[in-house]
């Protein structure tokens, strides 16, 4: 084929989806084995191999060509600036008419290296740092760290500034899938669903400013517990969400899911296999939505997760409507989840005494959290002194954004951009 | 008078009223799109916003008309009048009342379908010569697109075309007088409904108009065959967009709406005077409903966008006309009775 | 049937065109902050109008874009006296560290978002200028709040703001509440439960 570029077909990774082992971590983060795993539906495939299965009846592949006419490839530069790739996302598609014949992911636009600038920053202040990573969620990716640091220097975290994690960590969580919906909408073409995402969002960014004093980069969660104890002011705030909100999220779901254009647009494309998945290390609400119910708040609960009721919604068509419904559902069992948070709220300490300068033993430590992407792992290796000596995100989006080149060939353009936002990418996350 | 310098005339005035529709029509769709997204639209410039879009024709007007080296000068600069003329001359075809009208051509509903059809090649022209692949790309859909959904929209107004006897436009409104069982008015919209429908998805389609903005859609490739374009040029074909609506939305009130007629008031003589206003206020709240439909709907996908022009519409348009005119011919069948 | 879910999405549309904008008339209405916002650093003082720093440098350690900077010299009782404490408001990410490490309280973060200016020398703010430093004294824990302040930075006039921005006096813009977004609930009957009460004197870590 003409034009192709040598790029190295990626080696799908058997062993590095698994996450790096620490050795003296405290939690055991092996897998367990397949047969007592019961969301194991089916072996893990051997390392260096991987199949792709044969389609389900009603899904195709546009044909190629017509009496194979000789017909010349385009390439074609989707970015890095552009309406709909989220963010600095450079894709290089080759198409031919209309279909992708192959599609390349090229990154690095916002590198701003944050894993080498953590390097430099003591462990209070690595929190500014993280909170620019993954933007749309700064929490979570400030828990994951805070709770390698707690790992590493064993620091106990009282009840409730877990708990009070929790609760921050599921409003955010909120917020980040609300963009994603109206961005995914907005990608289809339907520009009052971002519009509205955006509404609702403000109620919660408002909540959260309430909390922590900043709408975005919020620098709150820390070692040891939280930075200050919820303000009385907060309760009615939430409250009147939890009252409104519900209703609100049925409404866009009429505006944008059962809109049978947008069905007609999103069903069907964009499919990933649960081995494909598996394989490349997706997790998250790609993952769930394959069918395979991985779920960090239950697989590896933190925070206050082990005490609090919710099911994972777990998807069966593995397209971009498998991913749009377990998201839209995942919106529900978060504001469930702030209401039981609200209501159990226990007395005490917001925060562990921790020294201000803080200097944990020389080890190294793997926390993770169910960030709205999957889940997001801060890997930190200690030398005893005030810097970490080396931290290393793992990016739930990075790893959603490699399996870009295996299921764009055979769709349309259109189609690549419906699954690229369906897959959540956060620019900020995956360059870092 | 002059014959001529009636006819130079009349084309002033619809070019006039295609100006100043344009700027009215911008004005409401970024009011009307303001608030459907829970925000207000202008409101700066001028009372209520009213001046914004005459800034925003100041500020096309002084903008650096950027031209790439690598574009093919003459068909560039072609591109823009070939979308803009063919809207203009389909100004000419309308009649918003008895003797408020640009023309009386006894072909005037095939004229200005012909005339429609003149815009496709002016989209295809300036994806061309914009010498850009995604230009290319949408001025390759734009050709797909409209040039497809022409059938369709020719074909669900011939049962009108039947029933009325006349390609005529005032006498297709002339036919609409009176009211069945006195109160019901003998719009067209009620015995052929059907066809409304296909009407408006075939508009909506021909309009490149959200759902089916395949050619220009924002979210893919930025703005499609006119990405090149600024300044007036992209002026013209902006403008023309926006009269094209204005165009389906007539054509949907002088076929299905009556046109100027208020029902029971057809002889009325100031109801005639009054004609012209009634027309625009049909119109626009035709115009009104095709802004709602973009402010809400997604994008039909272009696969999807030509398997419905070729494998849905047209059929149903044909089934419908061949009912109609069998349901038409049925009582001379019978001898005239029944 | 086909295209219900179409109509249904119209008829969502239009329910909402009906129901007002979101959105305020900023400059001439500017919504509340929250108590605990976090924008522009600015120095606190006590009632007689000194200023609380003791030129301690923690905030300066603190800051992870060194963005602070403090030059003093010793005066004749061989105590600090801070020449100048600049700020480079322009690099700062309002992220309270700062404040967080100050031990006097002399420092916190003000609510004013209201920073662009049109050249670059007012992206460097002066805090404090050719102040003596008190007796140092830890502030009691009771006395440290997270409020933040009205700013009150040295030599406002002069430095940040340049001739030509206009002066908008706070006190010209009526401040609103954001238009409601959820419907008005009733506020919980008080004291029913306070679990989060703010307990004063937590000191951070």
């Amino acid at each position: 084929m003409a034009n192709r570029r040598p790029a190295a077909k990626k080696q799908p990774a058997g062993k590095s989806a698994q996450p790096k082992q620490a050795a003296q971590s405290k939690q055991s983060m092996q897998p367990k084995p397949a047969a007592a795993n019961p969301h194991l539906l089916g072996e893990i495939l051997p390392e260096g191999a991987y199949e792709v299965e044969v389609l389900p009846k009603g899904l195709h592949r546009v044909p190629r060509g017509v009496d194979e006419l000789a017909t010349e490839h385009l390439i074609m530069n989707m970015g890095p600036q552009h309406p709909s790739t989220h963010g600095v996302l450079h894709l290089l598609l080759e198409i031919d008419g209309e279909e992708v014949i192959t599609g390349e992911a090229n990154i690095g636009y916002l590198h701003r290296g944050i894993e080498k600038l953590a390097e430099h920053r003591r462990y209070n202040q690595v929190g500014t740092l993280l909170d620019r990573s993954d933007y749309l969620s700064g929490l979570h990716s400030e828990l994951a760290f805070s709770m390698a640091v707690e790992q590493l220097a064993e620091i106990e975290v009282p009840r409730k500034a877990n708990w009070i994690r929790s609760l921050v960590s599921e409003l955010n969580r909120i917020a980040s899938h609300l963009v994603w919906m109206g961005t995914f909408g907005m990608d289809a073409g339907s520009m009052p669903g971002f519009l509205y995402a955006l509404r609702e969002r403000e109620a919660l960014l408002d909540i959260l400013e309430t909390i922590t004093g900043a709408r975005m980069m919020f620098n709150y969660v820390r070692p040891g517990g939280v930075l200050m104890d919820l303000p009385p002011e907060v309760e009615p705030m939430i409250r009147a969400f939890l009252a409104d909100f519900p209703t609100k999220l049925e409404e866009y779901d009429t505006l944008i899911g059962k809109n049978e254009i947008m069905q007609a647009r999103i069903k069907g494309v964009g499919v990933i296999h649960r081995s494909t998945a598996l394989a490349f290390g997706l997790t998250g609400a790609n993952l769930r939505a394959t069918g395979f119910g991985w779920d960090v708040r239950k697989e590896r609960p933190y925070a206050a997760y082990p005490e609090l009721d919710f099911d994972i919604p777990v998807g069966e068509t593995a397209d971009c409507w498998a991913r749009y419904l377990v998201r839209m559902e995942e919106m529900r069992v978060s504001t469930k989840l702030v209401g039981q948070l609200l209501d159990g709220m226990p007395e005490g300490d917001h925060s562990a005494k921790v020294a201000k300068v803080l200097r944990p033993p020389a080890g190294e430590a793997y926390a993770a959290v169910e960030s709205p992407r999957g889940e997001m792992g801060i890997h930190l290796a200690s030398d005893g002194s005030d810097k970490p000596y080396r931290m290393r995100v793992r990016g739930p989006a990075y790893y959603a954004l490699s399996i870009i080149d295996e299921i764009l060939p055979g769709n349309l353009i259109a189609d690549a951009v419906m699954t690229a936002g369906s897959l959540d990418l956060v620019l900020g996350e995956i360059d870092r | 008078m002059n014959p001529v310098l009636v006819a130079v005339l009349r084309a002033l005035a619809a070019l006039g009223l295609m100006l100043a529709n344009g700027v009215v029509l911008i004005y409401m769709l970024r009011k009307v799109l303001g608030h459907m997204h829970v925000r207000l639209g202008p409101n700066r410039v001028g009372p209520f916003g009213l001046l914004q879009t005459t800034m925003d024709v100041i500020k096309l007007l002084t903008k650096e008309d950027v031209m790439a080296s690598s574009v093919d000068k003459w068909l560039f600069r072609l591109a823009p009048l070939m979308v803009f003329v063919p809207a203009f001359m389909a100004y000419l075809a309308l009649a918003l009342s008895p003797t408020w009208r640009f023309s009386n051509l006894d072909g005037g509903l095939l004229y200005l379908f012909a005339v429609l059809s003149l815009v496709p090649i002016g989209i295809v022209i300036a994806g061309w010569a914009s010498n850009s692949k995604w230009s290319l790309i949408g001025g390759m859909r734009a050709a797909g697109q409209q040039i497809a959904y022409e059938v369709p929209l020719l074909l669900s107004v011939l049962g009108i075309v039947l029933m009325s006897g006349t390609l005529n436009m005032t006498d297709i409104v002339r036919s609409q007088q009176g009211l069945w069982l006195g109160f019901l008015p003998r719009w067209y919209i009620f015995p052929q409904f059907p066809a409304f429908l296909l009407f408006m998805v075939a508009g909506l389609a021909e309009l490149n108009q959200t759902p089916f903005d395949m050619s220009e859609a924002e979210s893919e490739l930025i703005s499609g065959f006119a990405n090149e374009y600024s300044g007036m040029k992209f002026g013209f074909m902006f403008l023309a967009e926006f009269s094209n609506s204005f165009i389906i939305a007539a054509l949907a009130t002088t076929l299905f709406f009556g046109g100027w007629l208020i029902p029971g008031l057809e002889r009325n003589a100031l109801a005639l005077q009054l004609g012209p206003i009634v027309f625009m206020i049909k119109t626009y709240i035709g115009i009104f409903v095709l802004m709602w439909i973009r402010g809400t709907l997604p994008r039909v996908r272009v696969d999807q966008l030509l398997a419905l022009g070729w494998k849905r519409l047209i059929p149903m348009s044909l089934a419908w006309v061949m009912l109609t005119g069998v349901i038409i011919k049925l009582p001379s069948l019978f001898g005239g009775v029944g | 049937m086909w295209g219900t879910g179409i109509l249904k999405g119209m008829w969502v549309t239009i329910k909402n065109m009906m129901r007002g904008p979101i959105t305020v008339q900023y400059p001439e209405q500017k919504l509340v902050l929250p108590e605990r916002s976090r924008w522009a650093v600015a120095p606190k003082f006590d009632e007689e109008g000194n200023s609380k720093c003791t030129a301690c440098l923690n905030c300066v350690r603190a800051c992870p874009d060194h963005i602070l900077e403090m030059r003093t010299h010793a005066d004749e009782n061989k105590r600090k006296h801070i020449d100048e404490f600049t700020y480079e408001i322009g690099a700062c990410m309002f992220c309270g560290l700062c404040v967080e490490a100050c031990p006097f309280d002399a420092l916190c973060m003000s609510k004013d978002y209201e920073l662009a200016t049109d050249s670059t020398d007012c992206l460097t703010v002066t805090l404090l200028k050719d102040r003596p430093t008190p007796e140092p004294r830890r502030a009691k824990a009771a006395e440290v709040d997270h409020k933040s302040h009205e700013p009150q930075r040295e030599g406002a006039e002069e430095s940040t703001k340049s001739a030509a921005k206009p002066e908008q006096p706070a006190s010209a813009a009526p401040v609103v509440e954001p238009p409601s977004i959820a419907p008005e609930t009733e506020a919980p009957a008080a004291n029913e439960n306070e679990p989060m009460v703010a307990k004063e004197g937590d000191d951070v870590a």
